[in-house]
């Protein structure tokens, strides 16, 4: 299998400014194009073990500099999907992060032929942790000390995938978001992760992304079992506390956060309710990222909650 | 207050119950509603037709038909 890896950087930016390389995360293949110097850089730190694809893509994506007076002035880049800009145009800086987020967009808009949470999910042991929060909650965080120090596999930090058919979970292994303060934290606690250059001022603040681990990039095929579903909330230096929730509002709050469970209608509610039923809730608090990882260990040695 | 009541046409009444608390499929609007056990067990008498006119004027059920009727679940008839 040829992977990104195997293209220099030059080659790379060659590819990218040229016919494009075909890059697939799980089961999702990306036509993606650009002759942005930034993307180029990102897509060869962050994704040298993804599998380069042909043919068929899911989706056709092109990160360009859009041809405005304002180039002159201030250089911005926009995303086209299917040839169209669907986005306002971002500061040139931004374009690697775009790349990100229009990815999200794509998946989290056009794969309905599963429920998507707006999750992280980790595995270990066959049977996977949903860590649905809203932004600050310290969801990447925790998601990046999981994988990067806790043994735990990513499966994704931000698009949970439940199969409609078998109500498994698969896999869409992308890098690892992290924000403002959480990107130093992850430096500090997992010192050999590789990060992509902080991005400022974007919306979300300060941006960085961090490498998956090979490993969870070569299982991406690999489904698990939904087991527990976390909502996290960091709080700086408090004890830990995880309250087991009771289903049904589990079930309300993983609802919340879905992305198309309105649009799946009956078999929106009966995917999620399965995964309520396989799954102990827990509202989840934590300060310290050891005493966290603790917390997720210990779930991993009780098999009916 | 109305004397008899029945389930909106159309509702099916896809459900799932876990320790007294209810999760509700409402076919017609697409939301999901968080039921108690009282509202859920009204809910399927109705649908069974065990629940005579005079239990459903009690005026202990008012406030209950009265909330499932503004979620489209029940109208009088």
């Amino acid at each position: 299998m040829t992977t990104i890896a195997s293209l220099t950087r030059a080659q790379l930016g060659e590819h990218l400014a040229g016919p494009g390389i075909h890059l697939r995360t799980g089961r999702f293949t990306t036509l993606l194009r650009s002759p942005i110097g930034g993307v180029a850089d990102g897509i060869h730190l962050l994704y040298g073990d993804y599998p380069l694809g042909e043919g068929f893509a899911d989706f056709h994506l092109d990160l360009v500099r859009p041809a405005t007076p304002r180039r002159w002035l201030r250089p911005q880049v926009s995303l086209l999907y299917d040839g169209r800009s669907m986005f306002k145009p971002l500061p040139l800086d931004q374009a690697f992060p775009m790349f990100e987020w229009g990815l999200n967009w794509c998946v989290s808009s056009r794969a309905n032929r599963y429920l998507i949470v707006h999750a992280a999910v980790v595995e270990k042991g066959g049977r996977a942790a949903i860590l649905p929060a809203p932004p600050g909650s310290g969801k990447s965080t925790l998601c990046a000390a999981l994988v990067g120090r806790g043994g735990w596999r990513l499966l994704s930090d931000e698009l949970t995938l439940l199969r409609l058919d078998d109500g498994l979970l698969h896999p869409l292994p992308r890098p690892i978001s992290l924000k403002n303060a959480s990107i130093g934290v992850i430096r500090a606690y997992v010192p050999g992760s590789v990060m992509s250059r902080a991005v400022t001022d974007t919306v979300k603040g300060t941006v960085a992304h961090v490498r998956p681990p090979a490993d969870s990039v070569v299982r991406a095929a690999e489904t698990a079992l939904p087991a527990w579903v976390v909502f996290p909330r960091f709080e700086a230096g408090a004890a830990i506390t995880a309250e087991p929730m009771p289903r049904a509002e589990t079930f309300m709050q993983l609802a919340q956060n879905c992305f198309n469970y309105s649009l799946l209608g009956a078999e929106g509610f009966a995917a999620l309710a399965g995964l309520v039923e396989r799954s102990q809730g827990y509202r989840f608090r934590y300060g310290v990222l050891d005493e966290a990882l603790a917390f997720f260990d210990s779930l991993t040695g009780v098999r009916d909650a | 207050m109305a004397s008899s009541w029945r389930l909106v046409p159309g509702q099916a009444l896809l459900h799932r119950g876990w320790d007294g608390a209810f999760v509700l499929y409402n076919d017609l609007s697409g939301d999901t509603h968080l039921l108690s056990d009282d509202a859920m067990t009204l809910l399927l008498a109705l649908r069974d037709g065990d629940v005579a006119p005079e239990e459903l004027a009690a005026p202990e059920l008012a406030d209950l038909l009265a909330t499932l009727r503004q979620l489209d679940l029940v109208e009088p008839c």
